[in-house]
């Protein structure tokens, strides 16, 4: 017999991480590509210590990382009977579970947790359903409702942001929560992506990946903490942007829930320092004629625009000095 | 057909009328079937010696029952081949494809009350939209036409689970079910249609007479709407420069799939959206009942499925 179960990859974070650029140039633009494998979940070495944590997050500032609507009820049970299932068949040396008709029992024997509880019953568990299960993975998660033609962010579990916050996006339209972002929502092509995840079916989930750089390996940069990382910025000097600055790709994922017909929005965070991208040669290069070609719109909404410059002397620096190597 | 299909055994079949077969599906692996929101379909593929049948049905149960999926089937002598093929050739044990539960016939989320309208085999999405307002204590009302009470397939399970909500209409007993029922409803009120497109169309444009707000009027098609003779036309494929001959009976969307260009799709009657191409240039002649009236004015998008050219050829951004 083929034992199919995953089990964490020790590899280094060089050889799996997702780098997002597929080319020499990036702009805005609907980049989603059918799931395959079509699940959420990627559990990496950095398990243990990013659900630390998100729970130490989620126990400090709730309201921050954590909001939903009543109405959201339905999608989160939903969500969390999906993730369960992945996190049991995909990994079934890591979590299991009991099913006694209605009277589940899941066991996380990574963390050697064990929590009973009445599927669809709130009270049965000690968090909403969606609060829950995200103590267990290392994703954010995001639930939209389908409601009357449009999309609403109506419950979302986010400890890890790219400065936003669920706390501010609740309850907006798509269109509404991506008002800020330049080209996107003023060229027409909010509208596409939206009319293109109306229509996403269930059994076809699609993934993207996002990027933007920041300063010191930070997961949480939330708006409201913005006084703490954000200062770190000035420090970036073009000698020690190789150890401060990391790209940050988030792996994104969406998933029609066909019960509430709602969509779930994963986003896992990855983080590595240029220091290490260096060790990928293609990557690197690439980075570099990604950043010199980037508009400043861009770079100004992902918030680099004040350290660009010294992050392309230092690569300029380091490509230099490779090729002086080689000839 | 590979991922996004589930293998599926017919379990029982029961007649629930005269005309109206009902089918109940389970997974072949023996694990249980995704839930879905009351108003979904499933595409079910079957293989059959004059080729695949690709079909879609209404999810009549339960929608948080997941041992099984039911779907409801009139036996149709005008039909393209499917319904008497599941009718004459289908029995217990065969096994098919089907998707996943799709809904393009969704519940509105901010209507205070619901009022159904069924006419014959429009019954099977309000079975399970029924369902789902009933557990959640949401008010709604239920009107369903037939020409009989032994020809109403649900007849007594309507009866029985829904006696205060559903009316019934037998026009044997001359009880017509009339548009007039939408007259006198509370504020917030959303309408839902499911029957032949002369039925949805009348009561669509009695609604909207009655002045209920476009946004508050519901409707599924079973069939492509029937907009005249299918006339040829030739498209150009802008990206790769091929020019396309859409012949007479055919459609746009089997003429791209035939010349293996990936144009997405899935409804194929013009309902859902997914099949929505740009166009470049040219005179659509717009046959969907998805696109708004200022959609099809500005004309610069249509569904490959149903719509065509008024004359002549377009050309599409593909």
């Amino acid at each position: 017999m083929i034992n199919n179960s995953k089990i964490i990859s020790h590899s280094p974070l060089i050889e799996r991480f997702p780098f997002p650029f597929k080319g020499d140039s990036y702009r805005y633009s609907n980049n989603s590509e059918a799931l395959e494998p079509p699940f959420l979940l990627d559990i990496t070495p950095e398990y243990f210590k990013e659900i630390e944590q998100k729970r130490h997050l989620l126990k400090t500032r709730k309201e921050q990382c954590y909001q939903s609507f009543s109405h959201s009820l339905e999608g989160q049970w939903e969500i969390l009977e999906m993730i369960i299932n992945e996190m049991t068949s995909l990994y079934p040396n890591y979590f299991s579970l009991k099913k006694n008709k209605n009277h589940w029992t899941f066991c996380n024997h990574l963390l050697k947790e064990e929590q009973s509880f009445i599927f669809g019953n709130s009270s049965s568990l000690p968090y909403e359903p969606l609060d829950f299960i995200g103590r267990h993975i290392q994703e954010d998660l995001i639930y939209i409702a389908q409601r009357d033609g449009d999309l609403y962010m109506d419950a979302g579990q986010l400890c890890f942001p790219a400065n936003w916050s669920i706390a501010f996006n609740l309850g907006m339209t798509y269109t509404e929560f991506h008002s800020p972002v330049p080209y996107f929502s003023d060229s027409g092509l909010a509208e596409k992506v939206r009319n293109f995840l109306l229509r996403i079916e269930a059994g076809k989930p699609w993934t993207r990946l996002n990027w933007t750089l920041t300063v010191e390996p930070i997961l949480d940069t939330f708006p409201e903490t913005f006084d703490e990382w954000g200062a770190k910025k000035e420090k970036v000097t073009s000698e020690n942007a190789g150890q401060l600055v990391h790209l940050r790709v988030e792996d994104q994922r969406l998933f029609r829930l066909p019960r509430s017909n709602g969509i779930l929005f994963s986003i896992h965070t990855h983080l590595i320092s240029l220091d290490e991208l260096r060790k990928n040669e293609e990557w690197i290069n690439r980075f570099y004629r990604v950043l010199t070609d980037l508009p400043d719109y861009i770079a100004q909404y992902k918030g680099f625009i004040s350290y660009k410059d010294k992050i392309i002397s230092y690569l300029e620096k380091i490509i230099k000095t490779k090729e002086g190597v080689i000839k | 057909m590979a991922t996004s299909t589930i293998e599926v055994v017919v379990e029982e079949i029961k007649r629930e009328s005269p005309t109206v077969k009902s089918f109940k599906l389970v997974a072949a692996n023996g694990s249980s079937l995704p839930r879905f929101s009351g108003g979904s379909h499933i595409t079910t593929y079957v293989q059959t010696e004059y080729g695949l049948i690709e079909r879609h049905y209404s999810l009549t149960t339960d929608p948080d029952i997941t041992d099984y999926y039911q779907i409801a089937i009139r036996r149709s002598d005008q039909s393209r081949g499917g319904s008497i093929y599941w009718h004459d050739h289908i029995k217990i044990g065969d096994k098919l494809y089907i998707s996943y539960p799709k809904n393009h016939f969704p519940l509105s989320f901010r209507a205070k009350h619901h009022v159904f309208f069924a006419a014959g085999i429009g019954i099977t999405p309000f079975l399970a939209m029924a369902a789902d307002l009933k557990k959640k204590g949401k008010s709604f009302e239920l009107h369903y036409a037939a020409p009989s009470k032994e020809l109403c397939a649900f007849h007594d399970f309507l009866l029985s689970i829904y006696p205060d909500e559903t009316h019934f209409y037998f026009s044997k007993e001359k009880r017509k079910m009339t548009t007039d029922l939408m007259k006198n409803q509370p504020i917030g009120t959303h309408v839902y249609f499911c029957g032949t497109e002369a039925m949805i169309r009348e009561y669509a444009e009695a609604a909207k007479a009655f002045g209920y707000p476009e946004k508050s009027i519901h409707f599924e098609l079973f069939t492509p709407p029937d907009f005249g003779p299918l006339q040829a036309f030739q498209v150009k494929l802008n990206k790769s420069n091929q020019v396309l001959d859409v012949q007479e009976g055919k459609t746009l969307l089997e003429t791209l799939l035939t010349h293996n260009i990936q144009a997405p799709y899935s409804c194929k009657i013009g309902g859902c959206g997914s099949c929505q191409v740009n166009v470049l240039k040219g005179e659509i002649d717009h046959r969907d009942f998805y696109l708004s009236d200022t959609e099809k004015k500005e004309g610069n998008v249509m569904l490959t499925c149903v719509s065509r050219a008024k004359s002549g050829y377009l050309i599409l951004d593909l």
